[in-house]
């Protein structure tokens, strides 16, 4: 409790909605757009990344490894998905340590969840504005996708798009989506529906793709080489 | 309340952050960083309004450990405490891991400390923005910014301050002319670039320059200054 701010910021209003929330979300939706798509035999993180011509793209990373077999892709204000990331990590590495296993997916999205859904709630702060894409596979082999919510709300889906361009992105997944697809082609399933609302060139600098498959089950971010090959294979 | 402490507004923005973008641009005041090969350079306007201070008291110029420096922009007194920050940082990280902070960790650092502020409503966010530069042997010359929103980027050149839109244009149009290689040629392309931005010629009192070679981040002092400025003269 943050000493004269032990009061929560967020409020029901009397139509019984978290106005924060409702803002919230409207910071998630104005960021750049991120999409994944899960496959028969892994997952696909895959997002925008347009930074202004001085930066360095290799400075900045979109797509977050938590652990070996968990990545994370965020739509909203990057400095609060930062936050959430370290929250994975340590929260990973406490329950290998606790239980010598490798944390299954939607547990950490529960406790990922349940962090962003304690500051709509706890006094003084603000809820996050981000919404989360986690992907990754188990040690069981099955290939998991959920999202979580500035809510804390989280759900699995078998692909999503969130920030700037997810209506257009879902439609076009939601008619694309084949379920027993090989990661190959949900990684271009994916950069196919990154173009439907990327404006301008798409280039191995201006996108970020993260994948996992059941293969080593280790979450990794392409290299801009390999985005590259992926970018001429489709032109 | 949206205003007052940093909820979000009705448009999903966080207005607290905003108007601290506009408190860094208040004094009036310019700056800029420029990595080049093997060497990174800062500069920054210096304006003492009253002549009665001593000038020499005054700087925006941070020293973070032997080879990482930074740049203010901005609030000083918040400048100042960010610096202290960094320096304190640095020394944890030394004791803790036996090893010199690397400086994308000490920035990427900072830009998390600025996010907590900007998500807890006890503190008001920061009023300044920092760029820090090092060279190092792993990854040459390197320059981050900082700002009060909490991110933090890498970039081949950077700019804070009333004038950092023209800044940005024109630091990109040099530099795809050319990269500068080493500290004289880093300096003067920072320094030659604020008088472009600004318009005018400088006086060595009215700026201050840092720049960072191999494991070394230093001030230049007025004489040295100058002479970058003599050369910069003759140049054109």
């Amino acid at each position: 409790m943050s000493g004269p701010y032990s009061y929560s910021l967020t409020t029901f209003a009397p139509s019984g909605k978290l106005i924060q929330l409702e803002h919230a979300l409207k910071a998630v939706q104005a960021g750049a757009t991120a999409l994944a798509v899960r496959a028969k035999s892994g997952v696909v993180l895959a997002t925008e990344k347009k930074l202004p011509a001085l930066a360095i793209p290799a400075s900045y990373q979109k797509i977050s490894v938590i652990t070996d077999h968990i990545g994370v892709v965020y739509a909203g204000m990057g400095p609060d998905s930062r936050v959430l990331v370290k929250r994975g990590r340590k929260i990973a590495q406490q329950y290998k340590r606790t239980y010598g296993e490798d944390i299954p997916v939607k547990m950490l999205v529960r406790e990922l969840a349940s962090v962003m859904q304690e500051f709509t709630q706890s006094g003084g702060v603000r809820p996050f504005g981000v919404a989360l894409l986690v992907a990754g596979v188990d040690a069981d082999g099955e290939p998991a996708l959920y999202q979580v919510d500035p809510s804390g709300s989280y759900w699995a889906w078998k692909a999503s798009a969130i920030g700037k361009g997810m209506l257009n992105a879902q439609a076009f997944l939601e008619k694309r989506f084949k379920a027993n697809d090989e990661l190959e082609d949900a990684i271009n399933m994916a950069i196919l529906t990154l173009q439907e609302t990327f404006e301008g060139a798409m280039t191995e600098d201006n996108i970020e793709i993260g994948i996992v498959s059941d293969v080593d089950q280790k979450f990794r971010v392409l290299t801009p080489a390999e985005i590259k090959d992926y970018l001429d294979e489709i032109a | 309340m949206d205003r007052n402490i940093t909820i979000f507004s009705s448009e999903g923005r966080l207005l607290q952050i905003q108007y601290a973008f506009q408190a860094v641009k208040e004094p009036g005041v310019t700056s800029l960083g420029v990595c080049g090969d093997g060497a990174a350079a800062l500069v920054t306007q210096k304006k003492v309004e009253d002549k009665l201070i001593d000038a020499s008291t005054i700087t925006h110029m941070f020293r973070i450990t032997k080879s990482i420096g930074a740049v203010v922009t901005g609030s000083l007194p918040d400048g100042r405490a960010q610096a202290q920050r960094l320096r304190y940082e640095a020394s944890e990280f030394r004791h803790k891991h036996g090893y010199e902070v690397p400086v994308s960790y000490l920035s990427r650092r900072l830009g998390d400390i600025n996010q907590v502020y900007t998500q807890h409503a006890a503190s008001r966010v920061s009023g300044c923005v920092v760029m820090v530069c090092a060279v190092d042997n792993v990854d040459g010359a390197q320059l981050f910014k900082i700002d009060p929103a909490g991110s933090c980027l890498g970039w081949s050149a950077a700019s804070a301050g009333s004038k950092d839109s023209e800044a940005d244009n024109v630091l990109e149009k040099r530099l795809k002319k050319k990269k500068p290689v080493g500290e004289r040629e880093t300096a003067q392309f920072a320094i030659s670039a604020l008088q472009s931005v600004l318009g005018a010629d400088f006086k060595a009192s009215e700026v201050e320059v840092a720049v960072a070679t191999a494991g070394v981040f230093r001030t230049l002092s007025e004489e040295e200054i100058d002479a970058h400025l003599t050369d910069i003269a003759e140049q054109d």
